[in-house]
């Protein structure tokens, strides 16, 4: 199944044969149904000639990742053709779309953590003979690799140890390792920071002016304007059209995402902050495995959005689990307007008014293979109106689903429908649907719009700031910096299982301000984070 | 907020969902139905290489058990006991606990019912129910102490069912070898229980003879709609059915994981509790040694032949209770052994639990179906 005859001269069969000049890739009236019924990709005509960076960006569900997994073998089109390098091609595996060129850099990075970046980058094609690895060869051929694409890396580092950055440009490597001609990135900002945002860009223009065709999935319209030639959208399965990125404006691909006019900018008045709902104070934590949190001091007050950046994995997951009672701190007091909820368990802290939207909706946002109905009802499926003694009534269950289904618009044909084969954006209403009807004192949203298309993005805005009007606490966990900007009253960030920062006002602050703190370049100093907060000792007496 | 308007593209998806659940449904049932015709094929065929004659032996097996009254009675009783320890296993099943500990409850149930029955002197309705509450009782003891040791102190509930199971029968075949054994008996068995302690055989209320069949066959069938009850309608059953799809959910919202384990653990044992007390009740009459026989663990294939739906694991458990029945039956009228219906359950069960078959069969049928209006759609 190895073809790999992709010479120039072949002409592209089909509707494609009529184009001037070659095509890297291209898909031919593609149409992609699985198996439960979705279909995914409808029709769809795409043509990208080499050297080009082409966004490809649209809704969640609209079939974009499909799209690229087509292109990279994963999945094979229910018809229509799949063209590389000038001939329609039947991809059977990512074997063969490797073979002839084509590499994709996923948004879950797979590579083998123990394993070094020379390592990780010949993986499957070692250089050596008989069986055996040369090792220096690995680590000249990564640092070659490296030195001529501008991917800057440690070959000798464990991959484990490395910066998620790092991690993703080995991925990168790996692919130019292969020798792919295509490279297919899927969200490759969503875990980085501003800086490392940069760095990439740079590098993948250096590799689109060396030929490299280069695929970049995205949901930020910001980042798509800045890096593509070109942007084709795509929406309910169908390409919508393919504009010159110059040519089109973030409003203007949004528009032609969802059909209709829309930006994200969510019309956002003053906050009216009132009394310290959130009361944080010497919080510490020991963490077995991942990240240990130490000195942990602030407040939260009803009527505000407090965000929290950082780079992932510097503590915010710990923080969110212990707010929300699925970990329990080592030291340190917490208050959640009155309550001690330090010694509780997770159905206290939820009778305390907490409610918290997971940063990892598919761990334990949602039963995936249970009723929407079901999921909706977790934290109140034994009381009225839903059971009454001992009884639970599935008529109420299916009702209170359907007013939820209304009122968040979550599109589904029918509550009884398994929450497994919703799309992320819909999974993700689901779940801050039954976090804020509980009508939460304090709301603990993690990484709420991850994953999740920009409707749904700016529905999750429009309701976290209506919360907050309501007189909500709302802690904003987030890695995506211009989603905290556009939401937050005031901004924590957390370095290492540590506050560094604290921003009392969010008007005038840039992303690359903030990404100092983020890196450990800049840090406000102990009475600036403490500054205004009542004793920090212990707690008044019960 | 506004809801959008329906697009075409959702009222299609609407559409589509709905077929496509009508005709999983149509290729589950469809597949189960295949599957035991594939079973008896192959046992023809086993039969055949066998020098055997499979038609006489289908005969045999498939009419046999309703030939005459007292056979239909036996498939009844055998029904009863094993769809009682089907529903036993089913609800840890629900919890996604393995619980292999039929066996141990079933026996314990025997025992208290037996125990009760035979000394306790008790007036006429209390010396039927007070027995089965006493087995229940048992039962569901024998089912804490591994729910327990799972969800308190983490012990895999694989090993602490099957350990448990050692030890109750080793206790009950002591039990019933001596300090339980009828005096003065050569043959190994305990005093029978009183007369007002027995399930009443329905051969008395139909006026045929139907062998050993008795109420239980409705206290069965109570069970199983209480169960169903229990895991559709009660907030304790969603418990359960949150527990068993995603703990990590289930321990986010709100649930405490370990009771609601311990409580699928209590509830499974109790009811198996209740298959000894009708063994002992109701089929034997006294205490026997290994009274329950295979059923115990045959209770858990007739749970995954169900995949756990109590209403589901009824039909099951007839159904293989009658192919039971029919391979006894098959054994005495003709030179074929119960070996060739132990191959044919085999074959069912393989077919039936390996999902992958059914899955495989939609996604090639949802594939064809789509091809064609698709591309009319491309064009």
């Amino acid at each position: 199944m190895n073809e790999s005859g992709n010479g120039p001269g072949n002409r592209p069969r089909g509707e494609a044969a009529g184009v001037d000049g070659s095509v890297a890739v291209a898909a031919c009236a593609v149409t992609k149904t699985y198996a439960n019924g979705v279909r995914a990709v409808r029709g769809v005509d795409l043509e990208v000639p080499p050297g080009e960076i082409r966004a490809v960006v649209g809704e969640n569900g609209a079939g974009k990742s499909t799209l690229m997994k087509m292109f990279y073998g994963l999945e094979q089109p229910t018809s229509g053709e799949i063209i590389v390098g000038g001939r329609s091609r039947t991809l059977r595996g990512p074997a063969s779309a490797i073979a002839l060129g084509v590499g994709m850099v996923h948004q879950n990075l797979m590579l083998v953590p123990s394993f070094t970046v020379a390592q990780n980058v010949v993986l499957g094609v070692e250089p050596g003979r008989r069986g055996l690895v040369d090792a220096r060869a690995a680590v000249e051929t990564t640092a070659r690799l490296a030195a001529e694409s501008g991917l800057a890396v440690d070959p000798k580092a464990r991959v484990d140890e490395v910066s998620v950055g790092m991690r993703q440009r080995t991925e990168i490597l790996k692919a130019l390792h292969r020798k792919a001609r295509v490279l297919i990135l899927d969200e490759p900002t969503a875990v980085l920071t501003p800086q490392e945002t940069e760095d990439l860009f740079a590098a993948v223009r250096r590799l689109r002016d060396g030929g490299m065709t280069v695929l970049f999935i995205s949901h930020k319209l910001r980042e798509v304007r800045e890096i593509s030639d070109k942007v084709s959208v795509m929406r309910a399965g169908s390409l919508v059209g393919t504009v010159a990125t110059a040519d089109a404006t973030e409003r203007s691909l949004a528009a032609m995402m969802v059909g209709r006019d829309l930006s994200l900018d969510v019309g956002r008045t003053p906050a009216r902050p009132t009394e310290v709902t959130l009361r944080v104070r010497d919080l510490a934590y020991e963490a077995a495995t991942g990240q240990s949190l130490s000195e942990i001091a602030f407040d939260v007050a009803a009527g505000e959005v407090v965000g929290v950046a950082g780079i992932e994995g510097n503590g915010q997951s710990e923080l969110a689990e212990i707010l929300a009672g699925l970990r329990r701190p080592t030291v340190g007091s917490i208050r959640v307007g009155g309550t001690d909820t330090a010694g509780l368990d997770v159905a206290g802290h939820r009778r305390a008014g907490i409610g918290y939207v997971p940063e990892d909706r598919l761990h334990n946002g949602a039963a995936l293979d249970e009723s929407i109905a079901d999921n909706l009802v977790v934290d109140r499926h034994d009381r009225p109106p839903l059971a009454r003694r001992g009884v639970l009534h599935p008529r109420a269950v299916r009702a209170h689903a359907e007013r939820l289904i209304d009122e968040y618009a979550i599109r589904t044909p029918d509550p009884s429908v398994p929450v497994r084969s919703l799309s992320g954006g819909n999974m993700q209403k689901v779940i801050v649907a039954r976090e804020l009807s509980a009508g939460p004192r304090l709301l603990i949203a993690s990484q709420v719009t991850r994953g999740v298309d920009i409707g749904a993005m700016r529905f999750m805005y429009e309701r976290l700031v209506a919360a907050r009007d309501a007189g909500a606490a709302v802690l904003l966990i987030s890695a995506d910096l211009t989603e905290l900007l556009a939401l937050s009253d005031r901004l924590l960030v957390l370095k290492d299982g540590r506050l560094v920062g604290r921003f009392d006002d969010t008007a005038a602050l840039t992303e690359k301000h903030v990404g100092l703190y983020m890196l450990g370049v800049e840090h406000h100093d102990r009475e600036q984070l403490v500054a205004g907060l009542d004793d920090a000792g212990e707690a008044p007496a019960a | 907020m506004t809801t959008a308007p329906t697009t075409r593209v959702e009222r299609e998806d609407r559409r589509e969902y709905r077929a496509t659940r009508r005709r999983d449904l149509a290729v589950d049932l469809s597949m189960t139905l295949a599957t035991i015709l594939a079973a008896l094929a192959i046992g023809f065929l086993v039969m055949l290489l066998t020098g055997n004659d499979p038609v006489q032996a289908y005969e045999a097996m498939l009419t046999g058990p309703l030939d005459r009254s007292f056979r239909v009675g036996r498939w009844l009783e055998d029904a009863t006991t094993l769809t009682l320890l089907g529903l036993s296993v089913a609800i840890p099943f629900r919890a996604r606990q393995i619980s292999l500990g039929a066996e141990s409850q079933v026996y314990a149930g025997a025992l208290a019912a037996a125990t009760v029955a035979i000394f306790l002197p008790l007036p006429p309705v209390a010396a039927v129910v007070v027995p089965m509450v006493a087995a229940a009782t048992a039962g569901a003891g024998m089912g804490f102490v591994p729910g327990a040791m799972k969800a308190r102190l983490g012990a895999n509930e694989i090993v602490a069912t099957l350990m448990l199971n050692a030890i109750v029968v080793r206790v009950y075949d002591y039990l019933v070898n001596g300090p339980l054994k009828e005096p003065g008996s050569s043959a190994v068995h305990s005093k029978s229980i009183q007369q007002d302690s027995v399930l009443t055989p329905l051969t008395e209320w139909f006026g045929i003879p139907l062998g050993r069949a008795n109420v239980g066959l409705f206290l069965m069938l109570l069970t199983a709609v209480a169960l169903w009850l229990l895991i559709t309608r009660t907030p304790l059953g969603y418990r359960i059915r949150m527990t068993g799809s995603n703990p990590d959910f289930a321990e986010y919202g709100g649930i405490r994981v370990p009771r609601a384990i311990e409580w699928s653990f209590v509830i499974g044992g109790a009811v198996a509790g209740l298959a000894g007390a009708h063994l002992v009740q109701g089929v034997y009459g006294r205490l026997e040694p290994g009274l329950a026989g295979s059923l115990a663990f045959e209770g858990i294939v007739v749970a995954l032949l169900a995949r756990n739906n109590p209403l589901v694991v009824v039909v099951a458990g007839l159904f293989y209770s009658y192919l039971r029945a029919g391979g006894d039956i098959m054994e005495q009228q003709t030179d074929v052994g119960t070996e060739i219906v132990v191959v044919i359950q085999a074959v069912i069960v393989l077919l039936v639990t390996a999902q992958a078959l059914p899955d495989l069969l939609k996604r090639r049928i949802a594939r064809r179906q789509r091809r064609q209006p698709i591309q009319g759609d491309a064009r």
